[in-house]
């Protein structure tokens, strides 16, 4: 069964319908936010499903959408925590990049500033690591990008996309060797993203994350994980009440590998690593369960079915 | 931005250039210093680095006093003053209360003032300088420079003397004498320093 990330935008009257019928069809829903009398649903559901879904969401007025980055994690890397570069064009790359799905982490590098000077130390490698892919927020000249490029980019394991102001052509010759995606006319500015340019080049950023992160299921897709991350989230919610006290919005955050769970590794790793999802089968034996970098969560990685032997 | 006489933004990268010239036109429109500055030329060198602005700034406005944020009234030694400016209430009151202490300064509603003075003191109240711009005039121009020129460039020697100004950056050490390069870039906009 192929999952197809999907974005529901209705009101909130008889939308438990909706929440429902995604159960039913052996979808997930990633995640749900109500503001005032609107309810949005980021979900994965069957691939065939997708019609009958919007049949029966149109009498509710509800709108589904495609949104590729639904269930996947992103690191927009900032160059510093400064008012440089913070909040445009950080915030905004961020704040878009939310709107199609995906869930984003900003990290702001402590000295990742200037020229000769900027470095990255082994926490915020670590970190970024820890995400689907990272999109770099670069600045204007060419000749800085060039010559940065290679300490950001030193152990880092994940897809990197570059964003810089020379023109997208430009990027792809400068940056050697090369990186996975490349947006050109996104760099330092300072002020909110508004004209249709703009808006176009934000644009840009999703299709290439997207399509970056195809890339990286099609990978996953030739050696299948031991379960699916949303089945697993399903079950880490059901099985562990105390998650529902997690006052952050996401307590549950979906990779296209993994989980980030938002309890205390101390008090809950061994816990989650005990859950059966079938008779017999733990999900210790399905995942590596490491301490997150970032603040104390949990992080899952699922291993894939060559090294399990199992696909549940 | 047509209000400034003489903006330009120059560079050896000119895509760099082109996306600076709209952040600096951004930041300088965001500290409200579009008024305050005549003329500015900005240049970078990545490749060096440096990072030059050099400008001129107007007639400076003039400093805000008593009597401009309200009418003052003396009724036998009680000074009345009616708030008709309010933005500067709170500048006001800090130098009333500093001048006369807060025992003297009475404010029984939000646009009244009244205080107990003898003649000599009511006869200078009007006069009294509530905000002089060019008090934090310095500071607000080399905020804004700092805020437009590139976050690595650390190593800077700013000047403002006159009603002209340069301010200069690198991510290395600067050359000892910067002026010859300054000076050149006073003259691309017809000025001399």
């Amino acid at each position: 069964m192929i999952l197809e990330p999907v974005s529901y935008k209705g009101g909130v009257y008889r939308h438990d319908e909706i929440l429902d019928l995604i159960e039913d069809l052996g979808g997930y829903i990633i995640q749900k936010h109500i503001i005032a009398q609107d309810v949005i649903l980021q979900a994965l559901i069957p691939k065939t499903d997708i019609d009958l879904l919007r049949t029966i969401a149109r009498p509710l007025a509800g709108e589904v959408t495609t949104a590729p980055l639904v269930g996947t994690e992103i690191a927009v890397v900032s160059m510093s925590l400064e008012i440089h570069h913070l909040p445009h064009a950080s915030c905004d790359v961020a704040e878009y990049l939310r709107t199609e799905g995906a869930k984003t982490n900003m990290i702001g590098l402590a000295r990742g500033f200037g020229k000769r000077i900027a470095l990255m130390n082994e926490e915020e490698r670590a970190i970024i690591n820890e995400h689907d892919c990272a999109v770099y927020l670069l600045g204007n000249f060419e000749s800085c990008i060039q010559k940065k490029m290679p300490v950001l980019r030193r152990g880092i394991t994940v897809p990197i996309l570059v964003c810089g102001a020379p023109e997208r052509e430009k990027l792809m010759q400068i940056i050697d060797p090369p990186v996975d995606g490349y947006i050109g006319g996104v760099g330092r500015f300072m002020h909110r993203t508004k004209e249709a340019g703009e808006i176009a080049r934000l644009d840009d950023i999703v299709r290439e994350v997207a399509q970056v992160l195809d890339t990286k299921r099609a990978a996953i897709a030739k050696d299948p994980l031991s379960v699916s991350p949303a089945r697993l989230m399903d079950v880490i919610i059901s099985e562990i009440p105390d998650i529902r006290y997690v006052t952050s919005p996401i307590p549950v955050v979906v990779q296209i590998d993994g989980l980030r769970v938002k309890l205390p590794f101390d008090l809950y790793a061994g816990e989650i690593g005990d859950i059966r999802i079938e008779e017999g089968i733990r999900i210790a034996s399905l995942a590596a369960i490491t301490p997150s970098r970032m603040r104390n969560y949990i992080l899952i990685k699922i291993k894939p079915f060559s090294e399990t032997g199992i696909r549940v | 931005m047509s209000t400034l006489d003489y903006f330009e933004v120059e560079s050896t990268d000119k895509v760099g250039a082109d996306q600076y010239r709209r952040l600096a036109s951004v930041v300088i429109g965001d500290h409200g210093l579009l008024k305050v500055i005549q003329k500015i030329h900005i240049y970078i060198d990545p490749e060096v680095p440096v990072f030059v602005a050099v400008g001129i700034t107007r007639t400076l406005l003039a400093a805000i006093r008593v009597s401009d944020i309200g009418a003052i009234t003396n009724q036998d030694g009680q000074v009345i003053i009616s708030i008709n400016e309010e933005t500067y209430l709170a500048a006001l009151l800090q130098v009333l209360w500093n001048r006369f202490s807060k025992d003297m300064v009475q404010q029984p509603d939000r646009f009244t003032i009244m205080m107990d003075l003898t003649n000599e003191e009511a006869e200078i109240l009007p006069d009294m300088i509530v905000i002089d711009p060019t008090d934090t005039l310095y500071k607000d121009l080399i905020y804004s420079m700092q805020i437009i020129c590139p976050e690595g460039f650390k190593v800077r020697k700013q000047n403002f003397l006159a009603g002209k100004f340069y301010f200069v950056a690198s991510e290395d050490t600067l050359p000892e004498d910067i002026m010859p390069l300054v000076r050149e870039k006073f003259a691309l906009m017809g000025e001399t320093i």
